[in-house]
């Protein structure tokens, strides 16, 4: 299960951004169709538009061309108030100071990138498997992405794991899942309802007439969908789909109900109730069994 | 003997080994040490389910049902923790039985008589029968039996410590003066320590270190389970009283000795 990575070293600096990524459910990420010099006008009307989380994403581009234009679009989001996050180079996110960089799976791995970033930065790792979830469990990671949940132009070859993988992460993970993958107006509140966190878009925004528009209509279309319920399970943070009742969190978890005493929010549940009492966000559930001894026996 | 039982509660019980289940190598071990034991009841403890990865139990070996479980509140370190142990305890429906453990002092693992007796007032309140793991005080345990506790278990020793009867006033003390059964608990650590304590009229005791650490578990809980029954055996026959030195006089007859083997003994 993983965790949300929490730096050891993390100043007033990493926890704003981290404060900022809990609440942030609109994610835009850059299109390599958009031409550079249409960028920043581009980025300013999505942040305007209700965007919290801007990736700057540009393939087959020299870095050191990069530079310049990185410092724009960074500027430009701060200004705003929006998080700015490069996709890939990691010297270039420390150089321009960026809030962070997302990694793929045959980029620099999440511990090398936070050797280089430390503690503040913010590193999100994207995943198209259970597997590469799970993996992510001990590593220092803010955030995964999973997708694509469509096929899209943006990763040419990469086969769509649909809603599917979105619900995996959502379950195997603590971290906050973005779903990414061909969303857009329609789509984005389903994401939502599958588990992603946050909903991240490419040609919805980049290829819009009004980006802006668009953005507010996606931004209230997440804010209507509803989401996951966040739990405190065993002192951990766990998620599930709203409208779950105890018992179906036990089945999705894999935990078998026999020989099991669980206590809501202080007060132990009958075995009876626990299909009858639905999960909300806040609760905390302690799930407790008899085990041999403890430390403390004769 | 065959009268002879353990009374706790409504609860009979020819054994008077308690056995632990803590710390044992493995769960084929643990039920091979129980099975070897004879033990009737058993001690559990109340812990957080690990909700990734197996949930096998190291208890997968052992036929709850052929015993009666005792849970304890291992973990609390307060009275309030300790009632809310017992409740989860009791709500998974094996048990009604209670061991109450606080411990006030991480660092010996020794227990909080005051939180062990507020614990106790409110676990009999709410209908356990409890069994409070306390002190060796005399006071403390009579004060523990006037609140309802079924039974009191003074420790001989800190909890592992394997050290045996540190005071052996106080615990015979407690023996002699207490209304309800005394089980002497923690730090045992040879059955000799086990007779001994049962030669002093403890009703039983419980072991669960000097157990599990033994080279061979099944082969040592055998051992302390002669070790309580000789002892049963010795204070039920009444022991012979100590005198001063030669109080009763040798034991082989004084008179007759042949006269040629007086001067060489002399």
């Amino acid at each position: 299960m993983s965790q949300a990575w929490v730096g050891p070293s993390q100043s007033e600096v990493g926890r704003a951004r981290r404060a900022q990524l809990r609440i942030a459910r609109l994610y835009f990420v850059t299109d390599d169709a958009t031409p550079e010099e249409s960028l920043p006008a581009l980025i300013r009307d999505v942040v305007a538009g209700g965007v919290e989380m801007v990736q700057l994403r540009r393939k087959g581009v020299d870095v050191a061309e990069l530079a310049e234009l990185a410092r724009g679009c960074r500027t430009i989001c701060h200004d705003q108030g929006a998080l700015f996050l490069i996709d890939d180079h990691v010297e270039l996110a420390a150089a321009v100071g960026a809030d962070g960089v997302h990694i793929g799976q045959t980029d620099l791995g999440p511990i090398e990138a936070r050797a280089q970033l430390g503690a503040d930065a913010l590193i999100g790792l994207s995943t198209h498997s259970s597997e590469q979830v799970l993996r992510a469990a001990n590593q220092p990671v803010d955030y995964l992405s999973a997708g694509p949940v469509h096929a899209t132009p943006t990763k040419p070859g990469r086969p769509a794991v649909g809603f599917e993988h979105v619900t995996a992460a959502a379950m195997r993970s603590n971290l906050p899942v973005v779903a990414i993958g061909g969303l857009g107006r329609g789509t984005a509140a389903a994401a939502v309802s599958a588990g992603a966190d946050i909903v991240a878009v490419v040609r919805a925004l980049s290829q819009a007439p009004d980006p802006k528009t668009v953005a507010q209509d996606l931004k209230a279309e997440l804010e209507a969908a509803r989401s996951w319920v966040r739990l405190q399970v065993n002192g951990e943070e766990r998620k599930c789909p709203p409208g779950a009742s105890v018992l179906d969190f036990l089945e999705r978890v894999g935990v078998a109900q026999d020989g099991i005493v669980i206590e809501r929010n202080g007060e132990i549940l009958r075995a009876v109730d626990l299909g009858k009492t639905e999960l909300t966000s806040g609760d905390e559930l302690e799930l407790v069994h008899l085990v041999g001894g403890g430390k403390d026996d004769g | 003997m065959a009268e002879d039982k353990l009374r706790l509660g409504a609860l009979e019980l020819t054994s008077r080994l308690i056995h632990g289940t803590g710390k044992f190598p493995s769960s084929g071990v643990l039920a091979a040490a129980i099975s070897g034991s004879g033990a009737e009841m058993i001690t559990l403890a109340v812990r957080r389910l690990h909700l990734d990865g197996d949930h096998k139990s190291e208890l997968e070996a052992l036929d709850l049902a052929a015993y009666t479980v005792l849970p304890n509140t291992a973990g609390a370190t307060t009275a309030a923790e300790a009632v809310r142990l017992a409740r989860l305890a009791r709500a998974a429906g094996l048990s009604n039985f209670i061991k109450i453990e606080v411990v006030g002092d991480p660092m010996t693992l020794l227990p909080d008589p005051i939180a062990t007796l507020d614990a106790t007032q409110e676990l009999v309140a709410d209908g356990f029968t409890v069994m409070p793991y306390c002190s060796d005080d005399v006071s403390l345990c009579l004060r523990l039996a006037a609140a309802g506790a079924t039974a009191v278990m003074p420790g001989a020793a800190p909890i592992g410590s394997t050290m045996g009867v540190l005071n052996p006033f106080n615990i015979r003390a407690i023996i002699e003066r207490c209304p309800v059964p005394t089980i002497v608990d923690a730090g045992l650590g040879s059955p000799g320590d086990a007779t001994r304590v049962m030669e002093w009229g403890a009703a039983g005791v419980l072991v669960n270190t000097g157990i599990a650490y033994a080279r061979d578990p099944a082969a040592m809980a055998a051992a302390f389970a002669a070790a309580v029954s000789a002892g049963r055996s010795a204070f039920l026959a009444g022991l012979a009283e100590h005198r001063p030195a030669g109080g009763y006089g040798a034991s082989s007859p004084e008179e007759g000795v042949p006269a040629a083997l007086v001067p060489a003994i002399r």
